[in-house]
């Protein structure tokens, strides 16, 4: 197995600090870009890459970057780092880890694009990695990485944090902007303008996620191929029934059941009944499915996708329409409240799902759920209604069964399933 | 411009590259429902209600979001598209409480109207429903129903987009998800929120005045115009068992557009307050006696014969134009021009600057506004909303006022200068253009930038910033208000803002008056103006005059309203007929009017309620407001607005106009008409300018160079900064449901630096002391004045102009409560 390259220091207890991070080749590649390369090379190397947004959609960052008006006198960075999707934990694993790794990024990325404010919007619960991030800044400023003239060029950037206010919502791009600007974060209509070129402030704004620049200082340190030839590296939150929840750094394309064992293998030694391979957004799979090369492409062909690569796995004592159940509940409190299909959607689906968990499930409505999903589909005005579809689809056509049997149970009350909430706990522990 | 050429439901349509599919539909007759979208304010996307299915589209479009493409084929009733409406309509309904039966929308409700056009038959729903406060009062006259609420975000975005008040704003977040009032809102009450209501494509947000009171198909509309500040908004007068029920605004983009402020909006119901005056009343020993109509007008009719020519006839705001122009004419018989709608300033300008603004479109094309004096969202509020969408096109908005104006915060500069100053600022910026320009015209030499920065208060880097903007492109526009023209030196004002225009050019607006007081100058209430503005010595006015009355006005300039009084004051004026005006109350030097009072032979007064000045009268006859009688209406620009009556008016009332006839039989000058039409007619014989429904090309002074000097005021204590607010306790508003409570109590505001010594604090309560006479109120501390002044509400019964709009006055300030002593 290669050394991991986004993980390699994040264990090491003096990482978040300037002169380790330093001495372990931090800030070389910020040197390396002001002194050798313009920022349209700098922008070339990362193309060359194939990087690829790690937020969830998947975006390429060069071509995000070359959206970019070259001429607009005043354009933004955002850092996306409100990491909210359930199961997603690798953005606040660099942040409290590896802070300077981000800051260089932030730096590499600016310089790219012709950026002089920078601004991170930090999930507000991250308290630990707003305290290091903060640091991390004053010390790059210390050591001239921030601020005027850095390293001598005239290559000028701020850098600002900004703790968001508790709203999953604030994750989607656009909201997030609006949350930045000082408003309810809503969702804002992205044709005909993006954020790229239209964001922050009407400004063109580069907006990208903590992992996505964190990739960069080692894309310009080492070179688009290298970076290739590592996998390229990606990271994958790895929870629920495995025996070690964690991030794991592996070449995109990892299989399901190889991030299992990573992680420590399924709790109990029991059969994956079912995983999200990206997120509670994307569709869960089930177990047949653990071979399956986790990227992009073939994920989609399976009706799923690789979203923020969280794998949270499922053993086989889980009753999926309890998960489902609560799936839809998160979404139904995270709604901003914007659209409609979203806003009442969610809450119906959780009320039926509801009655059916408590046994007073009709047989039609399992039709009625399938018919929500599709009306939920396609109409939302932004991905967040869309996310309930997916896991509602797998219930009803992977695990309809089960829905089938609590249906059943509302007129044998004896046949009630006794599974439990998110799975039976492992023996012994 | 170019186009593109689009197909919907196979018909071709070309529209311009930028219209949306929505639009390029209903170019076709296409109708495409919608909810959130309002053709007033930008796409916003959120109820999904406008799905159209697009080809080489992947999945629904929403339609009022999509602009339109060349060669793009659109299907608005495809079987997806019937599909996805039916779902939303269904997700908007299951929480809806369809309590339609007892809600005002009801009838006229586009949640009915699509749900009964593109909606499922029947519900799926059997889950218990969302249940939210009912009824939620948000203000004194806004009800909300968060139940009925389909967040379509209309309301939220009205507050940011168009009136720029933020008076509502979305609270919590998802299905929770709830209108609600901001902090900003409760503190000071938005003046539009009436338009919110109008915009609620269901019956969520309701009138506090209208609420449960009539079924819209219930209602007789009338076209009507409101007649409260000047602007002249084209209205709706919903009826309904001869009661105005209801108020709306009547689309007329040139004007109001669409919209009406909250004055308009909720004023109403004074027409049918138990307070109308019903019968004439006579002074018998002293006091104010009921009288029969004969007795009162044959004691008005003997003593205007008697003194003739020494009578005089002030006020019009709240007449018609025809009634103006018979006003006007029954004077001039009676050998007098002392006739003036001005009843309620001291400042008498000359008649080229006697009114004059618009047309309103100009500010559409404007590139520098700047606000002289005028506190146009206070005076004008609708008029604000244009200048809004002025400064939201790049226009630059600039101020100079005594005070901080509200607005303050959307302009490019506003300048808060000393009391009366203006005119330095003014002259300063002259001076300044004119050096840039290379030449400085000699009078011009005389003013030191420096030096009149000092006496106004403000930096020079504020007026630098000032000429900066002032010499952007495009056309200048200069509106002068109330503030400048009842502050000290209103003449110095001008001058200096003649000069200023001879240097940077750019056009005048005259912001004054209110109701129909331009109409009634314009029909010739004015004492150097006969009918048509056209002065009375000229030859041609004179013969077509002379040709239509068949008899000769004098030909004299008369009195205007402040001389008016002076005259009467000292005996040279005997008879004084006030109509629709309120000059002991409103006159800005109330010892005048008192003189003037107690010299006059006769005061006669026409009005609606028992006003200040009807209480010091002779004799009252009763009127009627401006919902009761036809006839014609003009606004600031001249505009002249016909409507027809709404209600009949209470018994015992007449109109002015009928009032006017009356008197002239009893003159033997009968003056008879069958209806408005023939006074109007005759009216348009008289001054051919007049046309319906144009504004009036009023005479516009000529920039000229000419330097005043400034007068000091010398005095000790705080100078008063009198403005009036938009919600003030009047005759009118305070007899309006609602209406009161948003004016609330007033409050008067001093400079930190002048509270500090006084040891006031935020929200103390302070007497104001004037010679021998004081009032009350509590105190805002803000440097929203210069220092050394107070900010007084006038308008207030506390605060009567008659006492407080006297320029110049000083007032001492006693601190009588700590803030928070009491109460909180």
């Amino acid at each position: 197995m290669p050394q991991p390259v986004l993980l390699r220091y994040v264990r090491e207890p003096d990482q978040a600090d300037i002169d380790a991070y330093e001495r372990r080749g931090g800030y070389a590649a910020l040197r390396r870009a002001l002194r050798e390369l313009s920022p349209e090379q700098v922008t070339e190397l990362v193309d060359r890459s194939q990087l690829r947004g790690r937020g969830g959609a998947g975006f390429p960052t060069g071509r995000k970057w070359k959206f970019v008006p070259k001429d607009a006198p005043v354009k933004y960075l955002v850092v996306n780092a409100d990491e909210g999707e359930p199961g997603t934990f690798k953005d606040r694993t660099l942040l409290e880890g590896d802070p300077h790794l981000l800051v260089e990024g932030i730096a590499l990325a600016a310089y790219a694009n012709g950026v002089r404010t920078a601004y991170v919007y930090l999930r507000r619960e991250f308290y630990q990695a707003h305290r290091r991030l903060e640091r991390a800044i004053a010390q790059a400023y210390q050591r001239g990485y921030l601020g005027q003239g850095i390293l001598g060029t005239d290559f000028c950037l701020d850098v600002y944090v900004h703790p968001g206010a508790g709203a999953y919502i604030a994750g989607e791009e656009t909201a997030l902007l609006e949350s930045l600007e000082g408003r309810r974060a809503m969702p804002r209509l992205k044709p005909p303008y993006f954020p790229a070129v239209m964001g922050l402030y009407e400004k063109p704004t580069v907006l990208n996620n903590v992992e996505t620049l964190c990739c960069v200082p080692w894309i310009v340190r080492e070179g688009p191929e290298w970076w290739l030839h590592q996998g390229p590296p990606q990271l994958y939150s790895v929870s629920g029934h495995v025996n070690a929840p964690q991030v794991v750094e592996a070449p995109l394309g990892t299989s399901a059941r190889e991030l299992i064992e990573r992680a420590g293998g399924v709790r109990g030694g029991r059969q994956v009944k079912a995983f999200y391979p990206g997120g509670t957004s994307s569709r869960p799979l089930p177990g047949k499915y653990l071979d399956v090369p986790l990227r992009h492409e073939e994920l989609a062909k399976l009706g799923s996708m690789l979203g923020s690569a969280a794998v949270i796995v499922m053993d086989e004592t889980t009753d999926m329409v309890k998960v489902i159940a609560r799936v839809c509940e998160f979404y139904r409190d995270e709604s901003c409240g914007k659209c409609t299909p979203c806003r009442e959607g969610t809450v119906w689906v959780t009320q039926i799902l509801d009655r059916i968990l408590h046994g007073r499930g009709r047989p039609e409505d399992l039709d009625l759920l399938a018919s929500l999903a599709r009306n939920m589909t396609g109409t939302c005005f932004c991905p967040l209604g869309e996310s309930v579809p997916p896991s509602l689809r797998a219930g009803l056509e992977d695990f309809r069964e089960e829905f089938e049997a609590y249906v059943r149970a509302a007129r044998e009350p004896a046949t009630m399933p006794v599974r439990l909430h998110l799975g039976a706990p492992a023996p012994g522990g | 411009m170019s186009t593109v050429t689009l197909t919907i439901d196979g018909r071709t349509v070309t529209v311009p590259k930028g219209t949306t599919v929505y639009h390029a539909a209903r170019q076709l007759g296409i109708e495409i429902p919608i909810f959130c979208y309002h053709d007033r304010m930008p796409p916003l996307g959120a109820c999904r209600m406008c799905f159209v299915q697009v080809d080489r589209m992947p999945r629904l479009q929403t339609a009022c979001t999509l602009e339109a493409q060349e060669g793009m084929v659109v299907w608005t009733e495809s079987p997806e598209v019937v599909e996805a409406r039916r779902a939303i309509l269904e997700f908007l309904l299951i929480n809806h409480p369809l309590d339609c039966p007892i809600c005002d929308k009801g009838g006229e409700c586009p949640l009915q109207d699509n749900t009964f056009r593109y909606g499922p038959g029947a519900s799926r729903f059997v889950e218990p429903k969302r249940h939210f406060p009912k009824a939620v009062r948000l203000s004194p006259v806004l009800t909300l129903d968060r139940e009925r609420c389909i967040l379509c975000w209309r309301c939220t975005r009205f507050g940011e987009v168009v009136a720029g008040d933020h008076a509502l704003k979305g609270h919590e977040r998802g299905y929770r998800t709830h209108i609600d009032v901001p902090p900003v809102t409760q503190e000071r009450p938005s003046k539009f929120i009436g338009n919110t209501i109008a915009i609620c494509p269901v019956g969520a947000l309701t009138s506090g005045v209208y609420r449960f009171r009539a079924r819209p198909w219930d209602n007789q509309p009338t076209a009507g115009v409101c007649t409260h500040c000047g602007v002249g908004c084209a209205t709706w007068v919903d009826t309904r068992g001869g009661e105005v029920v209801r108020v709306r605004a009547r689309e007329k983009p040139e004007v109001n557009d669409i919209w009406l402020c909250d004055v308009g909006f909720f004023g109403y119901d004074y027409t049918q307050h138990p307070d109308r005056l019903t019968t004439p009343y006579m002074r018998q020993g002293g006091t104010l006696q009921p009288a029969s109509w004969e007795e009162a007008l044959d004691v008005v009719a003997r003593a205007l014969r008697q003194a003739s020519p020494r009578v005089g006839a002030l006020g019009g705001k709240r007449l018609t134009v025809e009634e103006a122009y018979l006003l006007g004419k029954l004077f001039r018989f009676l050998g007098s021009n002392h006739v003036d709608a001005r009843a309620d300033s001291a400042f008498a300008p000359p008649r080229e600057w006697a009114w004059g603004a618009g047309p309103f479109e100009a500010l559409d094309r404007v590139g520098v506004f700047v606000l002289v004096g005028c506190d146009l969202s206070e005076d004008y509020p609708v008029l604000w909303l244009r200048a809004k969408r002025a400064l939201d096109r790049g226009a630059a908005g600039l101020a100079l006022a005594p005070k901080r104006l509200e607005i303050a915060p959307y302009l490019q500069g506003a300048v808060v200068h000393r009391y009366g100053t203006e005119a330095d600022v003014l002259y300063a910026a002259a001076r300044l253009l004119a050096e840039r320009s290379g030449s400085v015209p000699e009078p011009l030499r005389q003013v030191k930038v420096q030096t009149s920065c000092d006496r106004a208060g403000v930096s020079c880097q504020a007026v630098e910033d000032l000429v900066r903007h002032l010499a952007r492109p495009g056309p200048v526009l200069f509106v002068v208000g109330q503030l400048s023209w009842d502050g000290p030196q209103p003449g110095r004002t001008l001058a200096a803002l003649q000069t200023l225009r001879a240097v940077c050019g750019g056009e005048v607006w005259v912001l004054r008056g209110k109701g129909n007081a331009t109409g009634a100058l314009l029909a010739g209430l004015a004492p150097d103006a006969l009918p048509g503005l056209v002065p009375p010595e000229d030859p041609q006015a004179r013969a077509r005059v002379r040709a239509v009355w068949g008899f000769e006005p004098p030909i004299s300039p008369g009195l205007a309203a402040p001389a008016m009084l002076e005259a009467a004051a000292a005996g040279r004026l005997s008879v004084l007929y006030v109509a629709g005006a309120d000059p002991a109350r409103d006159f800005p030097d109330g010892d005048l009017w008192k003189r003037a009072r107690a010299k006059l032979d006769l005061l006669v007064v026409t009005d609606l309620f028992w006003t200040t000045t009807v209480e010091q009268a002779d004799v009252v006859l009763p009127a009627l407001s401006c919902f009761e009688r036809a006839g014609t209406w003009a606004n600031l620009e001249g505009r002249l607005q016909r409507v027809a009556a709404s209600r009949m008016g209470p018994p015992g009332a007449r109109a002015d106009g009928d009032i006017l006839q009356l008197l002239s039989q009893r003159l033997g000058r009968p003056m008879e008409y069958a209806s408005v039409d023939e006074v109007w007619e005759e009216l348009r014989r008289v001054a051919p300018g007049m046309e319906l429904d144009r504004p009036y090309s009023f005479p516009r002074p000529q920039p000229r160079v000419e330097v005043q000097l400034p007068t000091p005021l010398d005095g000790e204590g705080l100078v008063v900064v009198p403005s009036a607010p938009l919600f003030r306790t009047g005759e009118m508003a305070s007899r309006c449901r609602g209406l009161p409570e948003l004016a609330g109590n007033p409050t008067v505001v001093l400079h930190p630096e002048d509270a500090v010594p006084l040891g006031l604090e935020d929200g103390a309560e302070v007497e104001l002391q004037v010679g021998d006479a004081s009032a009350r109120a509590r105190a805002t501390v803000d440097a929203a004045v210069a220092p050394g002044h107070v900010l007084v509400p006038v308008g207030f019964s506390q605060f009567p102009r008659s006492r407080w709009q006297r320029p110049g006055l000083r007032v001492r300030v006693r601190a009588l409560q700590p803030a928070g002593r009491e109460s909180r």
